[in-house]
């Protein structure tokens, strides 16, 4: 991991609020169509829109990430990725148990984001005050990583399990273990975006369509999850959805790389240098 | 104790030894973690290069994920399709293999397309012949750690509660922290630089100034892996085969329902004789490397 | 979900679990990218990769004794021995690397004399680094601090299991609380340490009050949970 090349303040072509609002609106809406479906309809085959949903969050948390260390806290990228899926998969965990406590299973989304907002912009708080770092966008970018975090492993917990109940939630994702490739598939699509992408040229919409593309691998991960916990149908379906967006966002970065970059060769000795 | 079960904890032992070296050469030949800063830093101070600039987050995290898909499809095939273990781990590593290849190529061209106003080209001969390379490694350790996590929880006498791949993902957790402490010393600290005086540190005004031109044309990151499979890798091997081996080694050893105390006494002179061998290897380098020549002040060595 | 004596400990224990970790990551000695080129003094990684790896080894050894006994102290002292055994390797063979393939005497530029040998440090510190290897006192306080968070982590996962009686969730859940406090404390450090005898130590009491107040939220979230039907 390395942290030269970012100056304080990333410049953005898309405005935060509007990637906030599309993130939280993109992921939670989706969820809750993909449950509603399921239930309703009394099939798996919906599940893949879930997946589809956590790839909303992601690029909320992929643009949070920029915007934080782009300030140069001093640990680097990957601390904070692991940060927001901590933050996350314990927000979940809470939300749907306590929804599955009161009594109705729609509950569980908005629970888990009002802890996970409220937790994560504690921490924010806490790392200007009590650490004094005193960076301006830490408390909402923490709020926003956490609440990325969370939507995504929902997201992705959804389209493992096909609902949204807490007792099937923790037989077909957790018993399985499948939590854990949730967990670090997450963690990767949100942090590995700008990790990959710094530099002083960095720009935001290749780092947006690289977490897009990594969101796309992470659906394969889960479409191969689901034909062991869904049955072949509603696993495939996911697998063959989630090659798609990969190919089509990986050929997308490729074309950015090749506008950004100084030259692109087939072979060659060592460039001119500048100085 | 028996037969069987210290035949299991000799295999994983070897295996873990099999799977931090490994590691350690797939994040050399992709220069991943900490040297990576120095490679980013080359271009940055006009020494463009043709050097893999793999920067996947540092590599806990990576080859957490590696380890994990592995073990996840290994388990998906044993559960759902009643696939035998040994085929199934083979599936599963390929997988993480070819997870592994698009993150690190993404990661390629991302740094490099960064760097523009540094002249740093995107070379694609260096993405065909390196990548596969990369693949090959990541392959080999995802392989081993999800072997080691399958014989914990169905083959061990007294078998872990977590599912395998929660274990998988913390074993592969542990083998990126101890490859990131080991073997990156000797590919940094060593051949990275190893156009300056050798036995002493990195001095800070040689920052970013790698080696770019090798033996025989120009250095790539297929040389610098051949040069660190000669000890650094070996090493984290051993640091990584020690850790699952003498974990396991005292709980099988002892039973764990009766033995408790023992093995933990176990651990702690483990751990005792850790210190004492640190401390005499401080002692023996000091002896014999004797301090260094520049030093003018009035401190006695 | 029945609030009692009870739970009070149990949420006592996840915070005093939570603050350990943090403090034991001040413990470690870290030295980050310089270190991994012989620059500085310490292991060449990053605080929270090193703190996650060899925490979470400590979670997979006592999860293990928690499989099989009750007993607390038991269950404590093999998730300690099991962070401390991986801290130790990692340390020992790096040092090998340090001593015979960079061909470095290990001394550390922030003290004059090594607080537990004597030795003494700058005759043996290279010219335009601060300092190489890992010398005795960053071995003893890297050790330490393994063995810190291998206990934090066991002392997390045992409540939580008690409480909802799965192994899974329960762990995934100490993962997560370990994380979140790794990552806090090693914002204090701001990226590298040497250990309890550097100048950066006397800053723990902030990522104690920081660590406390995450714990807090964490440890209410966590005994609220059930462990399913």
């Amino acid at each position: 991991m390395s942290l030269g090349g970012a100056a304080g303040g990333a410049p953005s072509a898309y405005d935060p609020k509007k990637l906030r609002m599309y993130g939280l609106v993109g992921s939670v809406v989706g969820i809750y169509i993909g449950a509603i479906l399921n239930s309703a309809l009394d099939t798996n085959l919906f599940s893949f829109i879930g997946a589809v949903a956590a790839i909303f969050a992601v690029v909320m948390g992929a643009n949070a990430v920029r915007r934080v260390c782009a300030y140069g806290i001093g640990t680097g990228v990957p601390s904070i990725g692991m940060l927001a899926l901590g933050m996350g998969i314990i927000a979940v965990m809470f939300g749907l148990s306590m929804a599955e406590t009161l009594g109705s299973v729609l509950l569980g989304p908005i629970i888990i984001l009002i802890y996970a907002g409220v937790f994560g912009y504690v921490v924010g708080v806490i790392a200007n005050k009590v650490i004094k770092f005193n960076i301006p966008v830490m408390e909402e970018g923490n709020a926003d990583l956490s609440m990325a975090g969370a939507m995504a492993i929902l997201g992705w917990s959804f389209a493992v399990s096909g609902s949204l109940g807490y007792v099937n939630i923790l037989n077909d994702v957790l018993m399985t273990g499948y939590i854990a490739i949730i967990f670090i598939a997450g963690g990767l699509a949100i942090l590995h975006p700008f990790n990959a992408n710094l530099g002083p040229d960095e720009k935001q919409d290749r780092t947006l369509v690289n977490a897009i593309m990594v969101s796309g691998l992470a659906m394969i991960a889960t479409g191969i999850a689901a034909i062991a916990t869904q049955g072949l149908a509603a696993g495939l379906l996911q697998l063959v959805i989630g090659f798609a967006i990969w190919f089509y966002f990986f050929k997308m970065f490729y074309r950015l790389v090749k506008r950004d970059a100084s030259a692109v060769v087939g072979t060659g000795l060592l460039p001119p240098t500048v100085q | 104790m028996d037969a069987f079960s210290m035949g299991l904890i000799a295999a994983m032992g070897a295996l873990a030894t099999v799977a931090g070296a490994s590691e350690d050469i797939e994040s050399d030949i992709g220069s991943q973690s900490n040297p990576n800063s120095q490679v980013q830093l080359a271009a940055q101070v006009g020494n463009p290069h043709r050097i893999y600039n793999k920067a996947i987050s540092g590599e806990p995290p990576a080859n957490a994920l590696w380890a994990a898909t592995a073990a996840m499809v290994a388990y998906t095939l044993i559960t759902a399709f009643q696939m035998p273990a040994l085929l199934a781990l083979v599936a599963g590593a390929s997988v993480a293999a070819l997870f592994n290849g698009v993150f690190s190529m993404s990661s390629y061209f991302g740094r490099n397309s960064s760097q523009k106003r540094f002249n740093q080209w995107v070379y694609l001969d260096i993405v065909r012949y390196t990548t596969p390379s990369i693949m090959a490694h990541a392959w080999i350790t995802s392989f081993c750690i999800a072997t080691i996590s399958y014989i914990m929880v169905y083959m061990l006498p007294t078998p872990h509660p977590f599912p395998m791949t929660i274990i998988a993902l913390i074993w592969g957790l542990a083998v990126g922290a101890i490859g990131s402490s080991v073997g990156d010393i000797h590919y940094g600290g060593e051949r990275e630089f190893q156009n300056r005086q050798f036995g002493c540190g990195l001095n800070t005004m040689l920052s970013g100034q790698i080696v770019r031109k090798a033996e025989a044309g120009l250095r790539n990151s297929i040389d610098n892996a051949w040069f660190c499979t000669k000890f650094g890798g070996p090493a984290t091997g051993m640091g990584f085969g020690l850790t699952v081996f003498l974990d396991n080694w005292r709980t099988t050893v002892f039973d764990p329902v009766t033995q408790a105390s023992f093995a933990i006494a176990m651990g702690l002179f483990f751990i005792i004789v850790m210190v004492i061998y640190n401390n005499y290897i401080e002692k023996s380098t000091r002896k014999k490397y004797g301090p260094y020549p520049e030093y003018k002040g009035d401190i006695a060595a | 979900m029945n609030f009692d004596i009870n739970t009070i400990v149990y949420i006592l224990e996840i915070i005093v679990g939570g603050l350990l970790v943090g403090i034991g990551v001040h413990f470690v000695p870290v030295g980050g990218a310089p270190a991994a080129m012989a620059q500085a003094s310490g292991i060449g990684t990053g605080t929270v990769q090193l703190a996650a790896g060899s925490g979470l080894t400590g979670l997979l050894a006592a999860g293990l004794m928690m499989s099989v006994t009750d007993n607390l102290w038991l269950i404590l002292a093999s998730g300690a021995v099991g962070a401390g055994i991986m801290i130790g390797s990692t340390m020992l063979t790096g040092s090998w690397i340090y001593a015979y393939a960079v061909g470095v005497p290990f001394a550390s530029a922030k003290v004059n004399f090594d607080p537990i040998t004597g030795f003494s440090q700058p005759p043996y510190v290279a010219p335009g680094t601060v300092g190489q290897g890992i010398p005795t006192v960053c071995f003893t306080s890297g050790m330490i601090g393994g063995m810190m968070g291998g206990l934090g982590g066991a002392m997390i996962y045992y409540p939580l299991y008690l409480i909802n009686g799965n192994a899974a969730l329960s762990a995934m859940f100490a993962i997560g609380i370990f994380l979140v406090n790794a990552v806090i404390a090693s914002w204090n450090i701001q990226g590298t340490i040497e250990g309890f005898h550097d100048p950066k130590f006397k800053k723990w009491p902030f990522a104690f009050k920081a660590c406390a107040i995450a714990s807090i939220l964490l440890a209410i979230a966590s005994v609220l949970i059930t462990g399913g039907a």
